[in-house]
């Protein structure tokens, strides 16, 4: 009786083994995949992966979006246990946080087997994603923190054209506050489902625009308690305080919302609302970028990268797909602009389809002038440190001296521990 | 004898196994392993390094650890009290043998079978600024909207409020099931004597509830010490850093700035104030009986 039991289960094996072992020699290479795009953005960016799939089919990707809050804990758990999916999206700023442990793959040589020419992509992207010479992660997109104006608005309160100076910034929002009775500036100060990230991506802008960047050189120290940083943070505390041009105790989703709706002039924001506003009836706006406020151009931007974590098991023939995976994806930018990202690649920009999308056009060269966030594993508790204390001291209305000095002891005593 | 106490021990083992083994892989061993990195300096990825007592040190000079501890023991000192009463008072309507009684039970427990998120999300929505309904209640008798979770003043008040309605059900089956087991004699008698309500809520339900009301402050400062979910939904402790409690320091050192080791000192410090304060409080119960 035992012994034929085992016959069976013996046959039944072998039968399993051929069908599955039949299968495996046809089935196109399954690839894990993890993006993090709940928002305005997620529905781009899952119609391309589609499209992707369907395009051809030796590769199958198999996506997984998980909600932002949660990413990087979850991400980081599954790199820790080596158990992460084959590819990831990764915010830049957020790679300095993984590269040092090893975990992620250098990506040169399979680059170059797959023939991906690097020199097609814009050059500042890329060098943000290189760790002592060795590029770690293919950036799919930058997106900037731009100017996003109501052109109903400003032809009610007789603009001519976009705010190029602060002057006139403030005059315009006054006469949009005086003539329409909307709200001149919609930019977030308070938290709420978010940190005022707006006013730190501002803060940060402007600090640049002076030739200042937030931390010193090797990120060792605050870099802000100076002439250049009083001027920032004066010129965003006078916007809600002394001409109170921007309301106090606005969050994130409520600017957002008040711009959509038609209740604000002017909105500062990152491109990846451009998609939803778009989508808005009856909204009639315009878009370009963060206005030389302190004489040049310079923007705070993110960026979404690519990056393979390092497998238990190595498997060329995995990573080999990735890179193809990659290649589409950025040379199909022009999808992804479509929410407003800025494609990083010139076969993606070069494009009939990304010239016709409006509103593009307009900030599109703002790539230039962007600039990456301090290449630290503590910026992630800087950024929310400094959010945190700018948001306190607008809404207290603390003059720039005690603000600056007291963001900068934060900052220190985070860097120096 | 000796074979069927055999079978009793075997058939013991089994029914337990399951709930032991989850018990010990999700709460015994993480509480363990969470003191074993207390002393530890580790971002999950990196090789732990031994530090000692350093994380422990850290904390007490860190004006974010002591700012967020404040908020938590501001939220214990405004939500503890107003849920054990509310508790108790939603208790006595809800011991009436009449229908309404026993609906008014259902009902009041009913929001305690909601999730953190749930819960955040609908309060957040409701005391939001610009469209939430208590600010349109408020529009409709003129008065100006309120920034129930964007103002200072009065974002960890809201939270409490939140909070009231979320949990004070718990208690109120606490104390309803410790109500309905004083024998009716005693009330029965209290009448003949000529008390009146309010005598006999004070002389005889409170008094006898007293084993009841330690159980339910004990358990009602756990659990207020340990806040985090709703304020995290609500307010994302905001507005500026306001309403962090400490649950959300840990939280975000551990899971956002990846330091282990410093986020399990945190919660080990937490830990000992819960098991001073509960053990001062189990003491005190033990004396005045």
């Amino acid at each position: 009786m035992k012994s034929r039991n085992l016959v069976l289960v013996a046959v039944f094996i072998l039968i399993a083994g051929i069908t599955l072992g039949a299968q495996t020699s046809q089935k196109p290479v399954e690839i894990g995949f993890w993006s993090l795009f709940t928002g305005g953005d997620g529905a781009f960016f899952d119609a391309m992966v589609k499209e992707f799939n369907a395009s051809q089919n030796e590769i199958v990707m198999k996506t997984d979006t998980v909600k932002f809050d949660n990413y990087y804990t979850k991400l980081t758990a599954a790199l820790a246990a080596k158990n992460a999916p084959d590819v990831v999206v990764m915010h830049q700023d957020r790679l300095s946080n993984f590269v040092p442990n090893g975990v992620l793959l250098p990506l040169d040589d399979y680059i170059k087997k797959a023939g991906i020419d690097i020199s097609t992509f814009e050059q500042g992207p890329i060098s943000n994603c290189r760790f002592d010479g060795k590029l770690y992660a293919i950036p799919m997109d930058v997106h900037p923190l731009i100017m996003y104006y109501n052109t109903d608005l400003f032809a009610k309160a007789g603009i001519a054209k976009a705010p190029a100076t602060l002057a006139e910034l403030v005059a315009d929002a006054q006469a949009i506050q005086e003539k329409t009775g909307a709200i001149g500036i919609a930019a977030d100060n308070t938290t709420a489902t978010y940190k005022a990230y707006t006013l730190t991506r501002m803060f940060m802008s402007m600090l640049k625009e002076q030739g200042y960047s937030t931390l010193n050189a090797n990120n060792t120290k605050a870099n802000f308690n100076n002439d250049a940083g009083a001027k920032a943070y004066q010129a965003l505390s006078d916007m809600v305080n002394k001409y109170k041009v921007t309301p106090k105790q606005l969050d994130y989703d409520s600017s957002v919302a008040d711009f959509k709706l038609g209740k604000a002039g002017i909105h500062f924001n990152g491109v990846w609302v451009t998609g939803s506003f778009e989508q808005q009836a009856g909204l009639n706006f315009a878009a370009v970028k963060f206005p030389a406020l302190f004489g040049t151009n310079a923007s705070w931007s993110g960026s979404h990268t690519f990056a393979v974590p390092v497998q238990k098991t190595f498997d060329e023939k995995k990573v080999m797909a990735v890179m193809t995976f990659i290649n589409w994806m950025t040379n199909h930018g022009y999808l992804w602009a479509k929410a407003g990202h800025v494609p990083t690649r010139k076969t993606a920009i070069d494009t009939p389809e990304f010239k016709s999308l409006p509103h593009r056009a307009g900030y599109a060269d703002a790539v230039k002038y962007t600039f990456a966030s301090p290449d630290t594993p503590k910026w992630p508790q800087c950024y929310d440190a400094i959010s945190d204390s700018l948001e306190e001291s607008v809404a207290l209305n603390r003059d720039a001296k005690t603000a600056l000095s007291n963001m900068e002891q934060v900052i220190n005593a985070i860097l120096a521990r | 004898m000796q074979h069927r106490n055999r079978y009793v021990a075997r058939d013991i083992a089994i029914f337990s196994a399951p709930y032991l083994i989850v018990y010990f892989a999700f709460l015994v061993f993480p509480v363990i392993y969470g003191i074993y990195l207390s002393f530890f300096d580790w971002n999950i990825l990196s090789t732990k390094k031994f530090i000692g007592f350093k994380n422990f040190m850290e904390a007490f000079g860190d004006p974010k650890f002591l700012a967020s501890f404040g908020h938590t023991c501001q939220f214990v000192l405004l939500s503890t009290p107003t849920i054990i009463i509310i508790g108790f008072l939603l208790a006595l309507i809800a011991v009436r043998p009449t229908k309404s009684g026993k609906a008014a039970e259902t009902v009041f427990f009913l929001p305690y079978i909601l999730s953190t998120t749930v819960v955040g999300t609908l309060w957040a929505w409701l005391f939001q600024k610009n469209f939430g309904l208590f600010n349109q209640i408020l529009a409709q008798f003129g008065f100006k909207p309120i920034g129930w979770l964007t103002d200072p003043r009065y974002a960890m008040v809201s939270i409490v409020g939140a909070t009231i309605w979320w949990t004070a059900g718990f208690n109120m089956i606490l104390f309803s099931a410790a109500i309905k087991q004083i024998p009716d004699e005693i009330y029965d008698s209290a009448r003949i004597d000529g008390a009146g309500r309010l005598a006999t809520l004070t002389k005889i339900t409170i008094p006898l509830l007293k084993d009841t009301t330690l159980l339910v402050v004990i358990l009602q400062l756990i659990a207020s010490f340990k806040v985090f979910g709703q304020a995290y939904v609500m307010t994302g402790g905001g507005p500026y850093a306001t309403t962090e409690v400490l649950v959300q320091y840990v939280y975000k050192t551990g899971f956002s700035y990846f330091r282990l080791g410093y986020a399990s000192a945190m919660s080990i410090l937490l830990f000992m104030v819960i098991l001073i304060i509960s053990g001062f409080q189990f003491i005190l119960g033990k004396e005045t009986k």
